[in-house]
């Protein structure tokens, strides 16, 4: 008897949490309209950051070709609201793509993306978007945003023949919602001969981070360096995906790639990427929690029931309430669904959720998620009836249990 | 599944490149690997079948490959001669254009239509069908095996499986 109750009470501590444990979702809402036969809708920004919430409003933005060419767009809504206003268009070029949201305070947002070669950002107030500011110089791409409060940082990538480089630029937003790069540093210290590849950003109060894909080590591995004076200066890089290489003398490491990080709590970050150390398998989902200006130990993210399936495109997200989670997709119930996880009491990640709304019949990937404080999941992806058909974006929100 | 393959192969007949890095890819040395749009254009005017190697950077099981399978002088002959060669980034960021119009990248190309592992091979026919795909390690004589499968014409009769049985 004894046994038996010690066994119940093993059971109780060690009921593994369940992402559903933490999160109810609601039904889901149209971000735009029915499929269209030959438009596509992306979600693909370096470190996925389509989708913000500054006070009761919540802006998501896209890049798709209903207009022929690929450019990006915006919608925003009222957190209470059961549909998106109209969308404006954002980009003022030829072709745009690969667009980043953030939220300022005051229910307003920054945008960037890459358009003709450059890399942009303008303010969204309302329905109002202010005139566009080009962050760049040389060819540009793979822009990400991080803000705090009234603060505002974009990082990019630059080629000038074959170097490549980081920057990273502090903007402020006028008077008049324009915003103005008041600092642009580089975060290597000198320009590379390899590439860097989708670069994320994490800001709190405490300091400014930045991660992204390298290339000098004859392989992919993903750095990070550290700002703690709004970007004008970067700490020496440091590795963030553990080294393996156990294979044969021809393994200089497990692939990693599309990193997406951002910060929670205080001081805290929560950076997630796609991992091939699993071999055969294809991607994992893995994790790493850091503060100040460095991370913890990687974390597989994804639970044992997906440990046998590549995982794809994942997403961060992190409030200052303490809350972070990451999302993903794969397709271990037959089609592509959505997928999240985040840390339960005992401080391990949870297991694997799949939000009603974003799974079951159909094609549904590329999530891009946002926390507000009160601990809400806002939810973005794209569906598809079939992997080639055209495409939808939705949204749902899942509110704390 | 199947229609996902057949997908995933007819996509590849069509796909066009927007614009590349060719930085970001790793073919092996001493091969001319082309980009996709530039060897399935070469490949339907001279009629010859192409060899479309899935890499990836860094990739050790294609590093591996270059070192003791691709540097055989015999085997960098024959595809020199004899293929159209052409060489695509699982991870890289590289626009394509799918045959549904679709504007995607390379990496999101491959992992939509269930790309494993790198390297992966599919050969082509010189009349633009693909023949096979092969994923992982693949020893000279393997490869050998392969190419004559496809010069000789012996897809025409037999699957791939059979005739390397009789081998």
């Amino acid at each position: 008897m004894n046994r038996l109750i010690v066994g119940l009470c093993l059971c109780f501590f060690t009921h593994p949490l369940l992402a559903s444990d933490v999160w109810s979702f609601e039904q889901k809402i149209a971000v735009t309209a029915k499929p269209v036969k030959g438009v596509f809708h992306h979600l693909e920004g370096a470190g996925r950051k389509h989708i913000a919430v500054s006070g009761d409003s919540i802006a998501v933005s896209w890049e798709d070709d209903h207009s022929k060419d690929p450019q990006i767009y915006v919608t925003s809504k009222k957190t209470g609201d059961h549909v998106f206003s109209k969308k404006l268009q954002v980009s003022t070029g030829l072709e745009a793509y690969e667009p980043a949201i953030a939220a300022l305070t005051g229910s307003q947002f920054i945008l960037a993306w890459e358009q003709d070669g450059s890399v942009y950002v303008r303010s969204l107030s309302g329905q109002r978007l202010s005139m566009t500011s080009r962050l760049s110089t040389d060819t540009a791409s793979q822009v990400s945003l991080a803000t705090t409060g009234h603060n505002s940082f974009a990082v990019w990538r630059e080629q000038r023949g074959r170097s490549w480089s980081l920057w990273v630029a502090r903007l402020d937003l006028d008077s008049t919602g324009l915003l103005v790069v008041t600092s642009k540093s580089r975060v290597e210290p000198v320009e590379l001969d390899t590439p860097v590849l989708f670069p994320t950003i994490a800001v709190n109060d405490v300091g400014l981070m930045v991660a992204w894909e390298d290339r000098q080590s004859g392989h992919t591995r993903l750095k990070y360096s550290y700002s703690v004076d709004n970007g004008s200066s970067f700490s020496e890089s440091q590795y963030l995906n553990e080294f393996f290489s156990n294979r044969n003398k021809y393994d200089k490491g497990s692939g990693v790639t599309r990193v997406s990080m951002s910060a929670y709590a205080e001081d805290e970050l929560v950076a997630a990427w796609m991992d091939k150390r699993r071999g055969g398998t294809g991607y994992g989902i893995f994790a790493a929690l850091g503060s100040d200006d460095s991370f913890g130990p990687n974390e597989k993210v994804h639970s044992k029931q997906g440990d046998t399936l590549p995982h794809y495109n994942p997403a961060t997200a992190g409030n200052n309430a303490g809350n972070f989670a990451v999302a993903w997709d794969d397709y271990r119930q037959g089609n592509s669904d959505i997928w999240i996880s985040s840390y339960n009491e005992d401080d391990e990640w949870s297991i694997d959720f799949s939000p009603k709304p974003a799974s079951g019949k159909g094609e549904q990937s590329h999530a891009s998620i946002a926390l507000d404080n009160q601990g809400n999941l806002h939810l973005l992806w794209i569906e598809r009836e079939k992997i080639d058909a055209p495409s939808r974006l939705w949204y749902s929100y899942g509110k704390p249990r | 599944m199947v229609s996902r393959m057949l997908y995933y192969i007819s996509s590849l007949l069509l796909l066009l490149s927007i614009f590349s890095e060719a930085s970001l890819a790793a073919p092996p040395e001493g091969y001319q690997f082309l980009s996709l749009t530039k060897a399935m254009k070469q490949s339907s005017e001279e009629q010859k079948p192409m060899f479309l190697y899935f890499g990836r950077y860094g990739c050790t099981t294609c590093r591996k490959m270059h070192k003791e399978v691709f540097s055989d002088a015999a085997l960098n002959d024959e595809f020199a001669e004899k293929f159209v060669l052409a060489y695509v980034d699982t991870e890289s960021g590289n626009r394509i254009r799918l045959p549904n119009g679709e504007r995607t990248t390379e990496m999101q190309f491959a992992s939509r239509n269930r790309i494993l592992g790198t390297p992966t091979f599919i050969y082509f026919s010189g009349d633009q069908k693909p023949l096979f795909k092969r994923a992982g390690f693949q020893s000279i004589k393997q490869m050998g095996l392969f190419n004559e499968f496809v010069l000789d014409g012996h897809y025409k009769t037999s699957k791939l499986k059979e005739y390397l049985a009789t081998k």
